[in-house]
C-alpha cells in the first residue's frame, strides 16, 4: 500500500484589494454638482487634476468648437417637440457654460452654415461627455474607482 | 470656422477619445493607450461606412 498522500489543495493567496476612501453621499452629491456646473471641477475636487484639467479642457474645448461652427444650442421650452427636448437634455449638460452662451445669444445656429449640423453635434455630445464625467466623479467618490 | 468634414471628424474623435480614454481605464497608460484606440477607430470606420456608401445612388 502506498503512501501516498492525497493531493494538497494549493489555497492561493486572495488578491489584496485595497481599500478604496469613501465619501459620505451628501459631498458625493455636492460634488458631483460642482462637475456639472464646471466640467472637470468635480475630478479636481477630488484631487485628480491632470484628469479633471484634461476634462475640462476637452469638453470646454469642444463647447467653443461647436460654436464656433455655428452650431445650435436647444432651449428649455417645454411645449417643443420631444426631440428637441433630448437635444436640451444633451445641450444643458455642460452646465454653466451652456446658460452663459445661451444668454449671450452665442448658440442661435445658422441653418446656411456648412459646419451648422457639426457644430450642433459637438454641443451635444460635450454635455453628454460631461454627464458621463459626472458618473465617473461619483464612482471615484464612492470609493469604487482609483 | 471652416472645418472640411474630414477635419471636422478628426477633432470630434480626438475630444471623444480623450474623454472616453480618461475616464475607462485607470492608470496612465492604459489611458492613453485605449484613447489612441478609440480615436483611430473611429476614423477607421467612418472611412469604411463613407466607402461603403459610395455607391449608393440616393
Amino acid at each position: 500500500m502506498s503512501n501516498e498522500s492525497s493531493p494538497s489543495t494549493v489555497v492561493e493567496p486572495e488578491e489584496i484589494i485595497p481599500e478604496l476612501p469613501r465619501l459620505n453621499l451628501g459631498l458625493t452629491i455636492a460634488i458631483c454638482c460642482s462637475g456639472f456646473v464646471l466640467p472637470g471641477l468635480a475630478h479636481i475636487l477630488l484631487g485628480r487634476w491632470i484628469r479633471g484639467a484634461m476634462l475640462a479642457l476637452a469638453i470646454g474645448l469642444m463647447f467653443l468648437f461647436g460654436l464656433g461652427m455655428q452650431g445650435e444650442l436647444y432651449g428649455s421650452d417645454l411645449s417643443q417637440t420631444p426631440l428637441r427636448l433630448f437635444g436640451f437634455f444633451a445641450d444643458a449638460g455642460v452646465g454653466l457654460m451652456y446658460w452663459l452662451a445661451e444668454h449671450s445669444n452665442l448658440g442661435a445656429g445658422n441653418m446656411s452654415a456648412r459646419t451648422y449640423d457639426y457644430g450642433t453635434t459637438y454641443l451635444w455630445v460635450c454635455g453628454l461627455l460631461n454627464y458621463l464625467a459626472i458618473l465617473d466623479a461619483f464612482d471615484i467618490a464612492q470609493g469604487r474607482k482609483p | 470656422m471652416n472645418l472640411s468634414h474630414f477635419d471636422a471628424l478628426a477633432v470630434f474623435a480626438l475630444f471623444v477619445s480623450t474623454v472616453f480614454g480618461l475616464i475607462t481605464k485607470r492608470t496612465p497608460r492604459e489611458q492613453f493607450r485605449y484613447g489612441v484606440f478609440v480615436f483611430f477607430s473611429f476614423l477607421c470606420v467612418a472611412v469604411v461606412v463613407g466607402w461603403l456608401m459610395y455607391p449608393l445612388p440616393w
